[in-house]
């Protein structure tokens, strides 16, 4: 199919917890926020709505969407939501651009937020608990670092890395974070050490689930974030100069209890005997390669090709597991990798210039769409407008990845973004 | 409906004659909504209801129910493939090999005995487990299964736990089971000792000690 799909626009509400704005006000802002950068997009070009929202748990409302969607004043206009869990962002946008490839629609929007501010944080690990598995780990006590933790332990055993390789990651989002005025990290904690953060601060920090301490650990949020899925057509005509492509878009599951993936029999198909066990996201693998080969990406070439990315970094730990699994490293190197920076601004891939999850904030539904509109900034050169400074601005960047991820692996998916 | 022999046949009506609703929610009651209050800041017009929602969850373990029944009697039930022999804990009712075309899976008790496949110290977690803090949570492999089951090691220093290492099943007192993988825990097979403390050990160790000393604090 030669038909191609675009993202022409898109915004975020700054992410906080707590923070007091309305889901509808959340996207009518991104919304107005969009059309300052697209003035020629209109509401009347929508011709499908998909919404993208985790848990109706955060706002004791069932189907949400619907209190947003006529708020917009676009009854009439087809509209569903999905839920994906983590991945609810990039599934929603999977998604859109299904819908566009297919040629059905022409004008996609693509909207999500979450309100995980209505509750406690020890209360909203619960309920995010809620998603795994809950007859068997939740009841144990077991809440999504701790599931996380023991893969990750594993992980670190295994590619001999220790809990230092790990803070890089953490230390690192949360530092370009505090270069965006939209970040939670920078509304919020930093104003507290008004530095960069280090790896002794991170050492330092309570204990989460060993070897995860607090700054491994992504943020509870509140937010809202809106895209805009186009055809090229409708983007050459309206969002000139400022649109990219979706070039490659790939989405993939694995278990819902990691426990079940030591020698699930799907992937011993596939990859062979005794992977992923429960050190690697088989499913970012898988569906990284299928947005790799929609692109035209040598798998091995990846890290060269991959000119900037936003990864979901629920934990540091995982951050460092999604490396190996988009083929950016292997067993043999992994260390090294990590240890030369590679994935900092001036290394060869840098990744989350925009905070990620643990700098910009995670609420849940809008996350992946935040991702792939950090990304649509930076190929289309926007980021010194939206950011505080050039700092985590990626020159000339020719191609992005965007990847949402949800449960311990469960569902990920990957997209490429190209300039025009 | 077609009959197919890997069909789950689904009751017309399910008499429960063994009712223990008394032991286990005879206390909760059901409130539905309730507002608890509300809060006002004049200066920034925000307002902000409480709003309190009680509801008791059922779970009918149904095809499950053999695993249930089995945690109550302190027996572990998982299943088999009859087909390709792949065993399993937790229980899959049908068979997960795609070759083996949802097989239905059969009952085998399993011997409770296995070992750490991979497992953390917890430091936080939910609201209902922050007083168990810290504690190690366990993927453990019984008694020969392609899968692991998570959940809690005991009778052990936090910082003793090892991958690999030997573990037995352990039930709680009768009287304390409801049916859930709560009524049992692992712990330490029989003549396993821990290593001798290490800069790793230490560490952990380190970073537990402000975890007991908040719990302490919990009301």
């Amino acid at each position: 199919m030669s038909r191609k799909v675009c993202i022409a626009g898109g915004a975020t509400t700054p992410f906080g917890y707590p923070m007091h704005l309305t889901p509808e006000a959340m996207i009518a802002n991104c919304i107005v926020e969009t059309q300052q950068d697209i003035p020629d997009f209109h509401l009347r070009d929508l011709d499908l709505m998909i919404y993208s929202h985790f848990s109706v748990h955060f706002g004791k409302q069932l189907c949400p969407e619907w209190v947003v969607h006529d708020h917009l004043g676009l009854v009439g206009v087809p509209h569903f939501r999905v839920e994906n869990g983590g991945n609810t962002g990039g599934s929603a946008l999977y998604a859109a651009f299904l819908a566009v490839k297919s040629g059905l629609f022409d004008v996609v929007g693509v909207a999500g937020w979450e309100t995980m501010d209505n509750v406690t944080q020890s209360q909203g690990s619960e309920f995010i608990a809620l998603a795994s598995d809950t007859r068997y780990e939740a009841l144990a006590g077991g809440i999504y670092p701790i599931y996380y933790a023991a893969m990750a332990y594993k992980f670190m055993k295994e590619h001999n890395l220790t809990e230092e390789d790990f803070a890089l990651a953490a230390i690192k989002n949360r530092n370009y974070a505090a270069d965006n005025p939209k970040s939670q990290w920078y509304r919020g904690e930093y104003k507290k050490y008004n530095r960069d953060l280090t790896i002794d601060d991170v050492m330092q920090s309570r204990l989460i689930s060993y070897p995860l301490k607090r700054y491994d650990c992504c943020l509870m949020s509140r937010g809202g974030s809106f895209a805009l899925v186009t055809s090229e057509e409708w983007a050459k005509k309206h969002a000139d100069g400022k649109y990219v492509l979706i070039d490659g878009a790939g989405l993939s599951s694995c278990t819902i209890r990691a426990g079940d993936r030591l020698s699930f029999p799907g992937w011993t198909e596939r990859y062979g005997k005794g992977y992923p066990d429960m050190t690697e996201f088989a499913a970012c693998r898988h569906s990284g390669e299928v947005a790799y080969d929609m692109a035209g990406i040598e798998y091995k070439k990846a890290v060269k090709e991959v000119d900037v990315a936003e990864i979901h970094d629920a934990f540091s730990s995982s951050e460092t597991q999604i490396y190996k699994a988009l083929h950016w490293c292997d067993k043999d190197n992994i260390r090294e990798f990590v240890r030369e920076r590679r994935t900092f601004m001036d290394g060869d891939v840098p990744v989350n210039p925009g905070g990620g999850l643990m700098g910009f904030g995670h609420p849940v539904g809008a996350t992946g769409i935040m991702s792939a509109i950090e990304v649509y900034y930076q190929l289309t050169d926007m980021i010194p407008k939206k950011h505080r400074s050039s700092k985590t601005y990626v020159r000339d960047a020719q191609t992005g990845l965007v990847n949402s991820h949800a449960g311990t692996g469960t569902s990920i998916s990957n997209f490429i973004l190209r300039r025009p | 409906m077609v009959d197919d022999k890997r069909m789950h046949k689904i009751p017309d009506e399910v008499e429960y004659t063994d009712k223990h609703s008394d032991d286990f929610r005879g206390d909760v009651r059901e409130h539905g909504f309730q507002f608890v209050g509300y809060d006002w800041a004049p200066e920034e017009e925000q307002f902000k209801i409480y709003l309190h929602y009680d509801q008791l969850y059922y779970w009918k373990l149904a095809e499950l129910s053999k695993m249930g029944k089995g945690f109550l009697d302190g027996e572990l039930w998982g299943t088999k493939c009859p087909k390709c022999g792949d065993k399993f804990f937790p229980p899959r009712v049908n068979c997960w090999n795609l070759d083996c075309n949802l097989e239905k899976t059969e009952w085998i008790k399993l011997k409770p005995e296995g070992h750490v496949h991979t497992f953390t110290i917890a430091g936080w977690s939910g609201k209902s487990s922050l007083k168990r803090l810290p504690f190690v949570l366990a993927y453990v492999v019984i008694d020969g299964c392609q899968t692991a089951v998570a959940n809690e090691l005991r009778g052990i220093d936090p910082w003793d736990a090892e991958f690999g290492m030997p573990v037995k099943v352990v039930w709680a007192d009768p009287k304390d089971r409801r049916g859930t993988i709560t009524d049992f825990w692992f712990e330490p097979a029989d003549g396993w000792k821990p290593s001798p403390m290490n800069p790793e050990k230490e560490r952990i160790k380190e970073l537990c000690q402000p975890v007991y000393e908040w719990v302490k604090t919990l009301k």
